[in-house]
């Protein structure tokens, strides 16, 4: 912070004159763009360091203020600081004692004292708003009053009393040193009577300069708007006061002036009304410079904008390689990469030379070793440079095939979304990519862009080389399996080609081999006459020693499914190569066994030939889709017409019973909810029949069918939505009922009860619906895509704030995970160590996978006990308790030999090394993209109902987000209690403990309740309720009869409560009240109970939550109690417990929506949000809010009174982490970042 | 006595691992393996139910053994910190 003395000594000139330039165009002297101010203009020499605009920093000025105002970042200190110290000797008004005791916390005397540190200012605070009298000067105090937002009004006996700015400072000026550092004040860096300002400092004209319109007039910037008011204010001010002006003249005036400064610094306070440019746009000052996503922190500073970069649209290319990006030929020639000239490449370099900057492939520039650069087009004639080019040269050359760079998609979600590819250059305007490589950049050709990056340095492209090939992204670091692999048309033609029955001659054979990169002899022909089947020419590809088994998805769907894709030694004996063999995001496929078993690159190759063999095969055998392969035969349309009309009748006779009052009842809904849900269910059989039917007249050999059941596209409820029927549209997960009075439109009458009038579309899209269904198809179509949008913000935000709180975690060399402060998270990554990127599905290595193959290889009698148990010990010494016995156990059935067991057990423990985490890796972020990313494919529906709609929860991304928020109490708190002893099987017993934690109060067990307003309350007990809760009058008497304000007389279900003393109607009232919420028995806040039986047990599931008091309730299974409140069960069970619920809260929320993804991820963010012992919030107020670094909090969310702050405290900043050093313009300490060199200068310093 | 209470409900629940307080010496070997004060370790509170039954102190350290789903068994450490 600036005194008013360093304010003046920093200034070059006082400002005083309102006006900025005269009429002359000159800026005037003393005015706010005073010369000595800075430069502006290009030649223009600064009057006070006699640089030019380039060399010249800018100064500050000053105006000497003519009354003092508040600064109002600093305003609530203010406030604090005149709740907390006498009014007369400004002291805190806090006893000393109190004051030693707290200092010494604040010196660190103990270790142990980190969090109490913190706590000091507050518990000041605290203490000293409650004294009434000054501890150490005994003058009494006076109540304060802060009018928002700058006004402070002391109420003493003789009436109220403005404070101003003046004499706040005086008090302020006397608050000792030790004082101020007890509330967390650096006096050194910031005196609080600092606060009120004297002299403003007027920044230099480079950070507020004026512009230039075309029609020649000068515009100014906003802050010199507002300077202007300013000094014109204080001239004012100062010559009233000379001039003798009445005090409230004077008044208004200051006020005035205060009003200008606030704004000045903040034009969004609010309690004032916002500056406005004359043109009515609200003026931008430093806050609003500073604050949000277009602000400097996190618009400019934390934004960088970068060279060697171009966007395009993107368009797919099936011929391309997977790695390959088709750069077009115009991008090619205006990205340059750099090329040192060596005698290896003079001929060549000369040749592009040259060409120059117009013909491609041509040389734009050459950098000369004396660092001369040389623009190619302003060369004529280039054939002689070409010749003058000598080693150590420096080309920049246009793109060329082969050249590595760097491509991405936004939202960049995960890592994946920036993989390095190498260029093609193709004509063309766009960017061309392998359809394959869609799912990772989640891209489709809709129109969408891409943004290409040429890295251009060596050490760039090594890292890019190394780290971010495509192949080196097959395998998604979210759960360890592929994330890339076949889609669409490949599935359809892998399929086509190796079913039972594709022959293909020798020629044909021989073309797709040949297309695929085969480059062997033909195998012997596998079909008569010499022809060759597809399943031959899908082996070619195939490791020669590959083995493998599993269902393919097409099997699954219509023969029910068994293990018929057999691969013996590289030959696809049977089954068919579809989406579960090849597929993207399906693990344990024969694509993921490719990966795992002999590495990225030969899966890589393998995936290219496949796909473009099936692309050609697809491409020749011709496979389209049409309105013709929707064509149902007569008789199935009739079926699906009465099967409608069944159901529809059905419906009608659900609703004569609902109305004669014989309708089955479901528990826990009233008869009306139980008609909708008989409802809803028979109309979703209805459109599941129509499916049904038209889905099997349709034949094998329909194309709809086929890419349904390969996986290629589509399911088989799209089918039948096409050519069945459309179903039930609904709207928030019901039936279209409201909309107009009693009715959804007005095209039907009141109380039309028909499911046509409430959303039922009979039709299917190959008939086309009716205006009325197109209607109804519309508004669910709506709701979809408000969803999506909802969702998207939301996920978004989660994202952003999971990565700001995660992004300086990384694994140190002692792989313990660690923030760059050297605070533990974990002691060891995952509790294994393994990097899930690098494990297979999650696991080190699958020993049953290196069993399998080398038990085909393995040869002798099998080894004995002895010597198993001896192979086990001797290699897995190393491994993780859970490991070690999984190997054993796979070890001791598998039957092979001593050599073979000797074999599994080495390349089980190189596996096992290779698959740990490295040194530096990223381990924050990737867990932030990994938890983050699945949210844009969440459900945004907030509730579900678990079993028979008597409980529902909250799930998909509002409970993922509600559990990152660490929220006090979830929106559906539930238990799950499990029983112990009888309770556990008998159900009498499970229910009478349930009655003891279902929460029955008194207004649960009244028929009637009945009072005078004056002197007595009548409750009239309801026996039959009394019955089913298992109460008798007597308990209520016991509940109640702690209450001392009345007497109760007891006339069997009859109670009458007489008050004690006669009272006002709402005193009774209150009484009535507070009688009717006491709970007589149960747990209170447990608002319903179901019993389920669980495992052969008796579990009761409730509504509401209360776990400190569930566990005192007898007959309950004390260790298997839950809940879905974490804050509680911290509270409760300790930081641990909370660990491992936040744990187990978080895996089921995602496994419920299909989401894999790896433990370790939920565990490291679990691990963080307990690490200090308590929990924390992943966003502002917590583990994002209590980074250490000043600039990172700054740039995640409350820039300017986190930086106010900052000053105050005098708190440094140690560039450690990843946002402050990119905002620096340094490497950021993260993977290959991590390594640094240090030095020991003198062995004498140690110690 | 509320301290008594906890001591037998806390320890058996399924979610509560083993807590254990740690020796001088032990404390200090995991600090020098770890090469770190005792302030960078996870931290957990006094008061924290878990450990209240245990008699600890601020500036104890605590040894928690973990079961883990992805090791079987963990080992964490925690440095007892006043509120």
């Amino acid at each position: 912070m600036w005194s008013p003395t360093e304010t003046r000594r920093y200034s070059v000139a006082e400002i005083t004159a309102p006006e900025t330039y005269d009429e002359d165009g000159l800026p005037v002297q003393g005015g706010l763009m005073d010369g000595r101010l800075g430069t502006l203009e290009a030649g223009q020499k600064c009057l006070t360091c006699g640089n030019t605009a380039a060399r010249c920093p800018g100064h500050f000025g000053h105006i000497e203020l003519a009354e003092p105002v508040l600064h109002i970042a600093f305003i609530d200190n203010i406030h604090k600081l005149l709740l907390g110290t006498c009014r007369s000797c400004s002291r805190l008004r806090v006893p000393q004692d109190d004051l030693d005791r707290l200092s010494k916390v604040r010196r660190r005397e103990a270790a142990y004292t980190v969090i109490s540190q913190k706590r000091v200012p507050e518990q000041i605070l605290e203490k000293a708003k409650k004294s009434k009298d000054c501890p150490h000067c005994g003058k009494p105090q006076y109540e304060l009053i802060f009018t928002k937002p700058t006004i402070f009004i002391e109420k003493d006996d003789t009436g109220e009393h403005r404070l101003l700015p003046i004499t706040i400072r005086e008090r302020f000026s006397q608050i000792t040193d030790t004082d101020l550092e007890l509330l967390g004040y650096d006096p050194a860096t910031a005196r609080p009577e600092w606060f009120v300002l004297q002299a403003l400092p007027v920044p230099p004209v480079t950070v507020r300069p004026s512009i230039i319109l075309e029609t020649g007039i000068r515009s100014e910037d906003d802050l010199t708007h507002k300077m202007v008011d300013i000094i014109r204010v204080n001239q004012r001010l100062k010559e009233s006061k000379e001039a003798g002006t009445p005090p409230l003249i004077v008044q208004d005036l200051v006020d005035l002036l205060q009003y200008h400064t606030t704004t000045y610094f903040d034009n969004e306070v609010s309690g004032i009304p916002q500056a406005h440019h004359r043109s009515g746009r609200p003026l931008k000052t430093l806050t609003q410079r500073l604050k949000g996503k277009e602000g400097r922190f996190r618009g400019s500073l934390s934004g960088k904008r970068v060279d060697f970069s171009s966007r395009t649209v993107i368009s797919p290319d099936p011929n391309l390689d997977l790695s390959e990006v088709g750069v077009p030929e115009s991008v090619a020639m205006k990205l340059t990469m750099p090329e040192i000239v060596t005698e290896w490449n003079v001929e060549r370099m000369r040749d592009l030379v040259v060409n120059g900057p117009d013909l491609y492939p041509g040389v734009n520039y050459i950098v000369r070793p004396d660092g001369v650069k040389i623009r190619l087009d302003f060369v004529e004639d280039r054939s002689t440079i070409a010749k003058t080019l000598e080693m150590g040269y420096l080309i920049e050359r246009h793109l060329l095939d082969g050249d590595i760079v760097m491509f991405n998609r936004q939202p960049s979600l995960h890592q994946m979304s920036i993989m390095a590819h190498y260029v093609k250059v193709l004509p063309g305007k766009t960017f061309r990519l392998h359809p394959s490589v869609c799912p990772p950049y989640n891209a489709d050709f809709d129109g969408d862009e891409m943004n290409l990056h040429v890295p251009q340095s060596e050490e760039a492209r090594a890292e890019a080389i190394l780290l971010m090939r495509v192949q080196d992204q097959l395998i998604s670091p979210r759960y360890g399996g592929p994330i890339i692999g076949g889609l669409r048309d490949f599935i359809t033609g892998s399929f086509l080609l190796t079913r039972d029955g594709t022959v293909l001659s020798r020629e044909e054979f021989s073309n797709l081999a040949m297309l695929g990169g085969y480059g062997g002899s033909l195998p012997a022909p596998g079909a008569p006459g010499g022809a060759f089947t597809g399943k031959q020419l899908f082996s070619l590809f195939l490791p020669k020693d590959f083995n493998y088994v599993i269902t393919s998805k097409w099997s699954k769907g219509t023969r029910g499914g068994e293990k018929d894709v057999v691969i013996k030694n590289g030959e696809l004996i049977s089954g068919v190569i579809d989406k579960s063999s090849i597929g993207a995001e399906e693990p344990e496929s024969v694509l993921h066994r490719i990966a795992k078993d002999y590495g990225n690159a030969p899966a890589k190759r393998f995936l290219n030939s496949v796909l473009i063999i099936a692309k050609q095969f697809i491409t020749h055998y011709g496979f389209s889709y049409g309105y013709a392969d929707l064509e149902l035969p007569e008789r199935a349309r009739g079926e699906i017409f009465d099967g409608i009309q069944g159901s529809y009748d059905t419906v009608y006779d659900l609703m004569s019973q609902y109305k004669r009052g014989d309708l089955k009842l479901t528990r826990g809904l009233s008869p009306a909810e139980a008609l909708e849900a008989h409802i809803v269910n028979e109309l979703s059989k209805a459109r599941d029949a129509a499916g049904g039917i038209a889905d099997s007249s349709l034949g094998h050999t329909n194309a709809g069918k086929i890419m349904a059941s390969t996986g290629a596209r589509g399911s088989a409820l799209n089918i039948g939505q096409m050519a069945g029927s459309l179903g039930q549209q609904s709207r928030r997960g019901q039936r279209l009922l409201r909309g107009y009075s009693n009715r959804a439109l007005p095209h039907f009458r009141e109380n039309d009860d028909d499911p046509s009038a409430h959303g039922f579309v009979k039709s299917n899209y190959r008939d086309g619906l009716s205006a009325l269904e197109f209607f109804f198809h519309a508004m669910a179509g709506r709701e979809g895509l408000v969803d999506t949008a909802v969702r998207t913000q939301q996920s978004g935000y989660m994202q952003r704030r999971l990565i700001n709180a995660l992004e300086h975690i990384r694994l140190e060399y002692d792989n313990t995970v660690r923030d760059p402060h050297g605070h533990i998270i974990q002691f060891l990554y995952g509790e294994d160590g393994i990097d899930v990127a690098k494990s297979d599905h999650g696991e080190a290595f699958n020993v049953h996978r290196l069993i399998e193959s080398q038990r085909i290889v393995d040869s002798g009698r099998a080894a004995s006990a002895a010597d198993v148990a001896a192979i086990a010990e001797k290699y897995t010494g190393s491994f993780n308790p859970r490991l070690r016995s999984t190997v054993a156990e796979a070890l001791g059935g598998c039957g092979l030999s001593r050599g073979g067991l000797e074999k599994v057990g080495r390349k089980g423990l190189d596996l096992y090394d290779k698959a740990k985490v490295e040194p530096g890796q990223a381990v924050g972020i990737v867990t932030a993209q990994s938890i983050g990313e699945p949210g844009t494919q969440m459900t945004l529906r907030t509730f579900h109902f678990a079993g028979i709609r008597e409980r529902n929860v909250t799930l998909g991304l509002p409970r993922l987000i509600e559990l990152v928020d660490a929220r006090k109490k979830p929106v559906t708190p539930t238990m799950d209690i499990h029983l112990e002893g009888e309770a556990a099987s008998s159900r009498e017993a499970a229910i009478e403990v349930a009655l003891d934690v279902l929460q029955t109060s008194v207004s649960d067990l009244l028929a009637s309740s009945d009072t005078d307003y004056s002197t007595h309350i009548t409750l009239e007990l309801d026996p039959r309720a009394m019955g089913d809760r298992g109460c008798a009058a007597g308990d209520v008497v016991d509940a109640l009869s702690s209450n001392k304000k009345f007497k109760i007389e007891e006339h069997g279900n009859l109670l009458v409560l007489r008050l004690a003393e006669e009272s006002e109607t709402s005193a009774v009232i209150a009484v009535r009240n507070k009688v009717h919420g006491t709970t007589v028995r149960g747990v209170p806040d447990i608002e319903r109970v179901t019993l389920v039986q669980k495992d052969g047990g008796w579990v009761i599931q409730t509504t509401g939550s209360n776990l400190s008091k569930v566990l005192a309730v007898r007959g309950i299974d004390r260790s298997r109690v839950e809940t879905n409140n974490v804050s509680e069960i911290a509270g409760t069970l300790g930081i641990e417990a909370a660990r491992n619920a936040l744990i187990r809260q978080l895996h089921t929320t995602l496994a419920d929506q299909g989401l894999e993804v790896d433990m370790r991820y939920i565990m490291l963010v679990a691990d963080l949000m307990c690490s200090r012992g308590y929990m924390q919030q992943i966003g502002r107020h917590g583990v994002a809010g209590t980074k250490d670094s000043v600039l990172a909090r700054a740039a995640f969310e409350i820039t300017v009174p986190t930086i106010a702050h900052a000053a105050l405290g005098g708190e440094i900043e140690k560039l450690k982490g990843v946002t402050e050093n990119v905002i620096v313009g340094n490497n950021i300490p993260i993977g290959s970042g991590t390594v640094d060199l240090y030095m020991q200068v003198s062995k004498k310093r140690q110690k | 006595m509320a301290a008594k209470k906890q001591r037998i409900l806390v320890p058996d629940h399924d979610y509560v691992p083993k807590h254990e307080i740690m020796s001088k010496n032990e404390a200090e070997e995991v600090l020098e393996r770890y090469h770190c004060n005792p302030t960078e370790l996870p931290l957990i509170l006094v008061d924290d139910p878990a450990i209240v039954g245990l008699g600890v102190k601020p500036g104890d350290m605590i040894r928690i053994t973990r079961a883990s789903s992805t090791a079987g068994q963990s080992t964490y450490y925690r440095y007892v910190v006043e509120v």
